[in-house]
């Protein structure tokens, strides 16, 4: 295991391959994570684009730059994980600045970061947003390396085919039933993925559902569906939205006024609602299908309980500019993204939109397959898998050391984006991410077919259905398939491979359960 | 009629629809095997069952969403439909800018094809920079819903600098038509 470890960060730092800069040899990889990182901060702190979108569009101008070989693996990978890391702090920038949160999980940052900002304490806002949400993210990656071997290894030594169809079913179920206002809509639209990943993907000769197409005959391309259902999507409905409510109004900057105390003297306070939400945050991370918004929600919420208890009569409360509102807020949403590769790395399974792409990126590039078997240790010899994931961590924390260290002053750089308009940027993304799919594809249709599930996913979005189940869904369809398919087989052909033993019929069990009790408590 | 008053009601009746029409129709017409397959022996599931579980998922969907609609009520309108339409007339107008200006400029100014000078300056450009300026000013502008020459500036500026930026720092990659022409 030591080994592979070693190798791993050995891989991040290799020259190899790397561009001299002033006669000295930068690695790669430690280059990208560099430039993702910036790139993140800056979509974070732009409202009406998040890290995901730049994630998307960057996947296929990536992939085409540096190929599907093995070596691709790091730099792609470090770049997107730059982009992540950095899109958790430059949300709350605009939401401190100018009450306009960077990305959606940002609201409940503005409830206290623009009264502070108000009063002339912009600075220390940002100062306290910026420790929160690199704490909580290093906390939430370190639960990630202790935590995704030792699932991996249960899940490869406790669980078969049966129980690994289960398991699949069940987190499908789980998101449907979690993700948005409507279990039903849910389950529609991860009915509605799975069939989209059944184009053309049979065993048979013929290529089924291709309805006698040659367009359809070699399936729906991933990109062109993921990035038109997501990010496609959301701009037809951003732009209409505009055109019936009028141009957003250029926010104007918080005053800064008086004086404000140091960092050092708020964090004694602020730590307890740091911890608690990294907590809140780093477990629902952990959960497919649940967001870093809800995250953000839980860990205000709780602060909120605490604060009015202990707070004394001159403190502000939660809501009216109080620091440990920003804590709470930040620490939460940020601690999101090291747990949810808990589920990508150990069982393959992508739990939000970020993790979407990171799959896209890794089932795209050869040499590696995300799932339990990543973190097998051979007997002798090397897996390249477990060496590529300690790659993948030691990626994670060197974007988490950029955070610590230049994060901060990044994040007072970036105010500005938040006042280009929204109804300039959103045209420019389309173009951007229409073009990420041409350079990828080389072929119009493409286009055509992204735009096409642009249409889907704003349809989606109007009639309230998230498209998020339909899009982890058509990722995991082709994997359900080929296991339920091996189970069958191993079982002899038993019709109830499912229910063949007690853990397989348990997640059964809770699936049902799940999309039973979600819908009994809400439509 | 009052039933069909909610429109996840009707959402859901469509969906219900489609997926009788995947399980029934679509699925076994339109696959190479069964949803069971035994050959020489061996038995397998066939390319049909995995559009048959969808089609079940689908249709447990729509049961509930005609059981427990949502409310307050997400309905798809006339004007949602005539934005989509307003868009695609764009993307229509702006691809096939993109496509054929650099093609039909070579044939009037050059009397050749535009395939060898498709990765020539300024002919790679061409098409991108004319479709793309026109597909992020007439979004632009079907957002303003007035006519300004902001959107159109913004429009010309952005597709210089996407083609800049696709084009200088990689080698091997191809703006569009480029790689379908």
């Amino acid at each position: 295991m030591f080994e592979h470890i070693l190798l791993g960060i050995q891989a991040v730092f290799s020259t190899e391959g790397g561009l001299s800069f002033l006669g000295i040899s930068v690695p790669m990889t430690l280059m990208m994570i560099f430039f993702g990182f910036l790139l993140g901060i800056f979509v974070g702190a732009t409202p009406g684009l998040a890290a995901p979108m730049a994630m998307a569009i960057s996947l296929p101008i990536l992939i085409s730059v540096f190929g599907f070989s093995s070596e691709a693996f790091l730099p792609v990978l470090g770049f997107l994980i730059g982009i992540m890391k950095g899109g958790t702090v430059g949300g709350a920038v605009p939401a401190i600045l100018f009450n306009t949160p960077g990305t959606p999980d940002a609201f409940m940052t503005t409830l206290d970061g623009y009264p502070m900002a108000q009063k002339g304490q912009a600075k220390r806002a940002l100062k306290i947003a910026h420790i929160s949400s690199v704490t909580g993210d290093t906390f939430s990656d370190i639960v990630l390396v202790v935590c995704a071997p030792f699932l991996a290894v249960l899940v490869e030594r406790y669980l078969d085919l049966p129980e690994k169809t289960a398991l699949l079913l069940l987190s499908l179920a789980f998101i449907a039933a979690v993700i948005g206002r409507s279990v039903g809509k849910g389950l529609i639209s991860m009915g509605l993925g799975v069939l989209a990943a059944m184009v053309a993907t049979g065993e048979d000769f013929y290529p089924r559902l291709s309805l006698g197409q040659p367009g359809l005959s070699d399936g729906i391309p991933i990109a062109a569906a993921v990035l038109g259902v997501l990010i496609v999507g959301e701009v037809f409905k951003g732009l209409e939205d505009i055109s019936r409510e009028g141009p957003s109004v250029r926010p104007s900057l918080a005053l800064s006024g008086a004086r404000a105390p140091g960092l050092w003297a708020d964090l004694p306070r602020l730590l307890p609602y740091i911890g608690r939400s990294a907590v809140i945050g780093t477990a629902i991370g952990a959960l497919p299908g649940i967001g870093s918004t809800l995250a953000a929600t839980l860990g205000y919420t709780s602060g909120q309980r605490r604060h009015a208890a202990r707070k004394s009569a001159e403190d502000p409360a939660f809501g009216e500019g109080a620091p440990e509102g920003i804590a709470a807020t930040e620490a939460a949403n940020s601690s999101v993204s090291g747990a949810n590769l808990i589920p990508v790395l150990s069982l393959g399974i992508p739990g939000n939109a970020a993790a979407v792409f990171l799959i896209l990126a890794m089932e795209s590039i050869a040499g590696f397959n995300p799932g339990p078997t990543v973190f097998r240790v051979p007997q002798d010899g090397i897996n390249p898998e477990l060496v590529m994931a300690f790659g993948i961590f030691t990626a994670m924390f060197v974007a988490n050391a950029l955070n610590w260290t230049i994060g901060g002053a990044f994040m007072r750089v970036v105010g500005v984006m938040a006042r280009i308009p929204k109804q300039h940027l959103l045209p420019v993304v389309l173009l951007l991410t229409l073009t990420a799919i041409y350079v990828q594809e080389t072929s119009f249709a493409a286009i055509w077919i992204t735009l096409g599930f642009g249409a889907l996913g704003y349809a989606m979005r109007r009639i309230e259905m998230s498209p998020l189940p339909f899009v982890i869904a058509f990722i995991l369809g082709g994997n359900l398939e080929q296991t339920a398919r091996q189970a069958f087989s191993a079982t002899g052909a038993d019709p109830f491979f499912l229910f063949s033993s007690p853990t397989s019929i348990a997640f059964i069990a809770l699936a049902v359960f799940v999309v039973a009790r979600n819908s009994w408590k809400r439509p | 009629m009052r039933f069909l008053g909610h429109p996840d009601r009707v959402l859901g009746l469509l969906a219900a629809i489609f997926a009788l029409l995947v399980i029934f129709v679509w699925a076994p017409l339109d696959s190479g095997s069964g949803l069971v397959e035994t050959v020489r022996r061996r038995t397998s599931i066939g390319d049909a069952m995995g559009p048959v579980v969808a089609g079940v998922i689908i249709s447990l969907g729509a049961l509930l969403t005609i059981a427990r609609p949502s409310h307050p009520a997400s309905p798809v309108t006339l004007k949602n439909l005539a934005w989509i339409a307003v868009l695609f007339a764009v993307f229509a107008v702006s691809l096939a800018l993109m496509r054929y200006t650099g093609p039909v400029l070579a044939v009037l100014l050059t009397e050749g094809e535009y395939r060898p000078l498709r990765n020539t300056v300024p002919w790679k450009y061409l098409g991108f920079m004319t479709g793309g300026a026109v597909l992020i000013a007439g979004t632009g502008l079907a957002a303003a819903r007035r006519v300004s020459w902001t959107p159109i500036i913004i429009g010309l500026l952005a597709a210089i600098v996407i083609a800049l930026l696709y084009d200088l720092p990689f080698e091997d990659v191809l703006l569009p038509p480029n790689g379908s022409v």
